[in-house]
């Protein structure tokens, strides 16, 4: 059994046998039936001759028989015409009149025939048929025969049938082919809201739960499908909410008592103490804030439509992290073209990226060092730091959520990369992780260019700089 | 000077309200978004500090009726919510400033008072760092307290990055303060000014630094900070 991946070409090539079939059923029902409609005008035509014919015959007084035809029926059976011919034959077979020189019986007698009697016979090569008719005239009984040599170029019955194909037959293949280019036309309309419903069904992403299938113009058979699926986005909707509800309920839940613990510790008298506590406190912060990081960036869809200036982006990065890496006694540069690189994306999840490639660099870069931003122009954005490197075993390490290389180092939560990679998975853009000749890391985003300048819902840039995530 | 904290943690609110006294500051307390809007239709608070997470509503709704009552009091948004479209919202409503718990009281002192210094705003006019002041009032700047004789442009880079003490003053914002949009700005005017300030403060013994952070801009911080 031949499978179809598509409804209509299922329809399509069972239409197309099925009009062969019929087309070739249609034709010989149509021939056969013609056939015998003219094959009975024919024999109605022959008893009616025979009959004329027969009223001619007249009994003499001698007890012989005579046959006196009016002209136009001599004119009927005259030898040059040579379509039709009739002879009257009596029981013993003898031809008492004949309109053929020959003077022999067209059909053999059977006296025990019927009255009437249909008759097919052969003459070389010409098909003779006609009709015998049984008749009582005085005393004797005699047999009429009419018949009509069918090859004659008069004869326009046969011809018909001849002609049937060639005239009307072909007009059943268009008439069935146009039938199924309508079916074809039918059943696309019909599945033209499916069709409909799919293009809708496509923008439904983990950012826009809240699309739903139309119903109304679907066709029922279908529409208990097209509701499952409805239900099922409700369903799926439903945890997206609660999970986006989670997340801020948690955000709320464990940063207000990190605050109250924060502030209090404030305002204590031992600095030392205070010290190492607030540094305890900032850890925690940083991993709460990025596990809601990591929660929310599961639940985050981009708008296909973003676009932003990675020069810019990395430049309030850059911003952002001058004065803790001045602290941490370490340096900052950004390397870029002084034109915009405007490249696909949202301006708020590449800045979070950059940052968290920033704050990698600066964990493994030596005091004294430099971490160097690179905008390239066609919309690569690199950080580069001077620490050991990547070893070859941890390329993929570094992405897995939680891997940490030191675990004994404060303030890493092993989360820093791996929402990284998640921004740019959103992004559709990709990561590369490289060695420098000179000694260092470099990671690197390739997000894809854009000319576009349909700029994504972005912080205003006066207050960009100043704010501040855990 | 009075501030208005809308906190419905009394806990937060209670530690907050005792760090800005011995900052200087006095304070309500307020726990609910009724209770706020109330109190800042009848009084007058230099600024507020603004929980978005309100038991009886969003705090965002509070900060959207004061600007729609075209009140220019400085509000500064305090969130456990760090997420995108949470913080774009509370630029969006007229927030001046956001802070993500937790924070340090330090911080959020410091953005405070960035705030009050702003034009119109209720704060005194002297900034300080390390051994740096400098007068906003009358574009003044001294070091250990001797006032210092500065060219008017070396003055307006000095008052712009006082301004934005600890935080990166971008060089396009230095251009648009010395330049604005008058005159041809040459490539590397700023670099000069920056350097002849720079010369200036370290020749008068001032125990400040200015950073250039290179391809991004400038930031004035206290010599402490930097064994470079």
């Amino acid at each position: 059994m031949i499978r179809f991946k598509s409804i209509l070409s299922r329809i399509v090539i069972l239409h197309v046998i099925a009009v062969a079939v019929t087309s070739i059923l249609m034709s010989i029902g149509l021939w056969w039936l013609l056939n015998l409609a003219t094959s009975n005008i024919h024999d109605q035509a022959m008893q009616t001759q025979a009959e004329a014919v027969g009223r001619h015959l007249v009994a003499q007084a001698d007890g012989r028989l005579s046959l006196e035809l009016p002209p136009d029926l001599h004119g009927l059976y005259s030898q040059p015409y040579g379509r039709y011919a009739y002879a009257v034959v009596d029981a013993d077979g003898h031809v008492l009149f004949s309109s053929q020189a020959e003077a022999a019986a067209i059909f053999p007698v059977d006296p025990g025939a019927d009255a009437v009697q249909f008759l097919t016979t052969r003459k070389g090569n010409a098909v003779i048929s006609g009709a015998s008719l049984r008749l009582e005239v005085g005393d004797h009984a005699v047999f009429i025969q009419a018949a009509e040599d069918l090859a004659n170029r008069d004869v326009l019955t046969d011809d018909i049938v001849t002609d049937f194909f060639r005239n009307v037959g072909w007009i059943t293949l268009p008439i069935l082919l146009i039938l199924l280019v309508t079916d074809i036309a039918i059943f696309r309309r019909a599945l033209l809201p499916l069709r409909q419903a799919s293009e809708i069904a496509q923008q439904i992403g983990p950012a826009s739960t809240d699309v739903r299938l139309p119903v109304d113009e679907i066709p029922s058979e279908v529409r208990p499908l097209v509701s499952a699926v409805n239900q099922a986005l409700d369903r799926l909707d439903q945890g997206f909410r609660i999970q986006r509800e989670f997340t801020a309920d948690a955000a709320h839940e464990l940063r207000t008592p990190l605050s109250i613990l924060r502030t209090r510790l404030e305002t204590l008298e031992d600095r030392r103490v205070v010290s190492a506590l607030l540094q305890d406190i900032e850890a925690m912060s940083r991993i709460v804030g990025q596990l809601l990081d990591i929660a929310e960036l599961d639940a985050f869809a981009i708008d296909p439509l973003d676009v932003a200036d990675a020069r810019e982006v990395c430049s309030e990065v850059a911003e952002f992290i001058a004065p803790l890496a001045l602290e941490q006694e370490r340096e900052i540069a950004l390397l870029a073209v002084s034109a915009p690189v405007w490249v696909r994306g949202n301006a708020e999840m590449m800045k979070r990226a950059i940052r968290n490639l920033a704050e990698n660099a600066l964990k493994h870069t030596p005091p004294g060092t430099l971490v160097e931003f690179v905008v390239d122009e066609d919309g690569t954005v690199s950080v580069r730091d001077r620490g050991p490197g990547i070893s070859d075993a941890e390329r993929e390490l570094i992405f897995r959520r939680f891997w940490r290389r030191d675990r004994s180092q404060p303030g890493s939560t092993g989360l820093g990369l791996p929402i990284v990679q998640r921004i740019a998975e959103l992004h559709g853009a990709t990561i590369s992780v490289a060695n420098r000749a000179t000694g260092g890391a470099r990671f690197s985003i390739h997000f894809a260019a854009a000319t576009a300048r349909r700029t994504s819902a972005s912080v205003t840039p006066d207050n960009s700089d100043r704010l501040r995530q855990p | 000077m009075r501030l208005l904290i809308v906190e419905d943690n009394m806990q937060l609110s209670q530690l907050l309200a005792k760090g800005l006294q011995s900052a200087g500051y006095e304070t309500d307390l307020l726990a609910t978004a009724a209770e706020a809007t109330a109190a800042l239709i009848t009084t007058s608070y230099a600024a507020v500090i603004l929980d978005l997470g309100l038991p009886d509503g969003d705090g965002l709704s509070i900060l959207r009726e004061l600007r729609h009552r075209r009140d220019p009091v400085p509000v500064l948004v305090l969130t456990a919510r760090g997420g995108l479209q949470d913080r774009v919202n509370g630029l969006r409503s007229g927030a001046d400033d956001y802070l993500v718990k937790p924070f340090a009281l330090e911080e959020l002192v410091a953005r405070l008072e960035a705030q009050l210094r702003r034009p119109g705003q209720q704060l005194g006019s002297s900034l300080q760092v390390a051994n740096l002041g400098f007068d906003l009032r009358n574009r003044q700047a001294s070091i250990d307290g001797e006032p210092q004789q500065l060219s008017s442009r070396e003055t307006a880079v000095l008052e712009l990055l006082m301004r934005s003490k600890g935080r990166v003053v971008s060089k396009k914002q230095v251009e648009d303060h010395i330049f604005g949009l008058s005159g041809e700005v040459g490539s590397n005017a700023v670099e000069v000014y920056v350097h002849r300030l720079r010369r200036q403060l370290s020749d008068k013994g001032a125990k400040v630094r200015i950073h250039t952070i290179r391809g991004v801009g400038y930031l004035i911080a206290g010599e402490k900070r930097d064994p470079l």
